[in-house]
């Protein structure tokens, strides 16, 4: 057997045992996303029980939807491609206060002692005018990112905590699947891998096939020649002996 | 940084849109294009096959979710996708859990070892 054709197969043995690992760490992490989908699903569905049928449905789905969460995609010199997900945090800045400040000054329109007796015509004398208020509440925000809202609050102000657990766990499954992006692009760039080294080993099986047994056997031969002729030329040295 | 990454598109029934869509998926661009499909009894394959092959042409998006049962009705499609971006990850529904034989990566990875390589 060639030194070429054994190189070829300790090469391909050695893919062909990453290649199983990496299979299994796919199963692995396939039956933990698998396990976590259901466990959103049946808070989903503790949470569809809790609030009513219709109201946890694609009918509650917002007008404006942002992503909160992306994936960063980098392809590796060797070929794989690695998927990190990024979530986009909440806007906390100045501007997102005021405006939650602005919100709960338009709330409460009658702060305080309410005057009770008074006309009904002297109250709207004293009152402001009405478009003032409009215009404060139809300013749009003057923000170049746009607004972000938690998805949970489509389904109301206060959900209950089975929908909060439905949630966490859809949260977990979406960092889980870009792991399972990644290893499904190392799967199938490893059998790239292999599927070459599997052609190098069929090329180099051919060539030994090809070559005649004889002249792949000759330079160990021709070197026990040598070795042998060396010897001879050894004994002829040799002093003669006594006799 | 928020705007250099890709979004994860779903395709599922319902109850999977609205999970991930929760876990903060979701998103309608400035054409008001949306990046799931919720499909129903009624939706027609066209309609799901239409819509994979537009998240496949995007380039914003880098992971595509879809139910197996739905992978399924357009397995052509997905075994036609060759490229590494978008990844297409198959996942189960309510009613249909997972069978990894189906997986469309799976199923390449499992072609790897016929008796013909061995021979």
């Amino acid at each position: 057997m060639g030194v070429e054709m054994n190189e070829a197969s300790l090469r391909l043995d050695e893919c062909v045992l990453r290649f199983m690992d990496q299979l299994e760490l796919l199963e692995e992490k396939r039956e933990r996303l698998n396990s976590l989908i259901e466990q959103g699903w049946f808070s989903m569905s503790k949470a569809r029980y809790s609030m009513g049928n219709k109201q946890v449905s694609a009918l509650q789905y917002g007008n404006e939807i942002e992503p909160r969460v992306r994936v960063n995609v980098r392809t590796l010199p060797n070929g794989e491609t690695e998927f990190d997900t990024e979530r986009v945090e909440l806007l906390k800045s100045e501007d997102s206060e005021k405006d939650l400040k602005r919100v709960e000054d338009i709330g409460p329109k009658e702060e305080g002692v309410r005057r009770r007796g008074v006309t009904k015509e002297e109250v709207a004398k004293e009152q402001p005018p009405p478009q003032t208020l409009i215009s404060k509440e139809t300013i749009p925000p003057s923000r170049g990112v746009p607004q972000q809202q938690d998805p949970l609050k489509w389904f109301g102000i206060l959900v209950p905590q089975s929908l909060k657990l439905a949630q966490v766990s859809f949260k977990k499954v979406v960092e889980l699947s870009a792991e399972v992006a990644t290893l499904q692009s190392t799967v199938l760039a490893t059998r790239a891998d292999l599927q070459a080294l599997m052609a190098d080993k069929r090329a180099a099986a051919a060539l030994q096939e090809k070559t005649p047994p004889g002249l792949m056997d000759r330079p160990a031969d021709s070197q026990t020649d040598t070795g042998l002729l060396n010897a001879r030329q050894a004994d002829d040295n040799i002093p003669p002996s006594d006799s | 940084m928020a705007g250099r990454g890709k979004l994860i598109a779903v395709i599922g029934d319902e109850d999977t849109c609205t999970g991930f869509l929760l876990g903060g998926v979701g998103e309608l661009n400035k054409n008001r294009k949306p990046n799931f499909l919720v499909v129903e009894k009624d939706t027609s394959i066209t309609e799901i096959e239409e819509t994979f092959k537009s998240f496949l042409t995007r380039d914003d998006i880098g992971i595509i979710l879809i139910n197996q049962f739905i992978a399924e009705m357009i397995r052509h499609a997905i075994d036609a996708h060759m490229q590494s971006i978008p990844a297409v990850l198959e996942i189960p529904s309510k009613e249909h859990p997972y069978d990894a034989s189906k997986d469309s990566i799976l199923r390449r990875a499992k072609g790897m070892f016929s008796a013909e390589d061995f021979r």
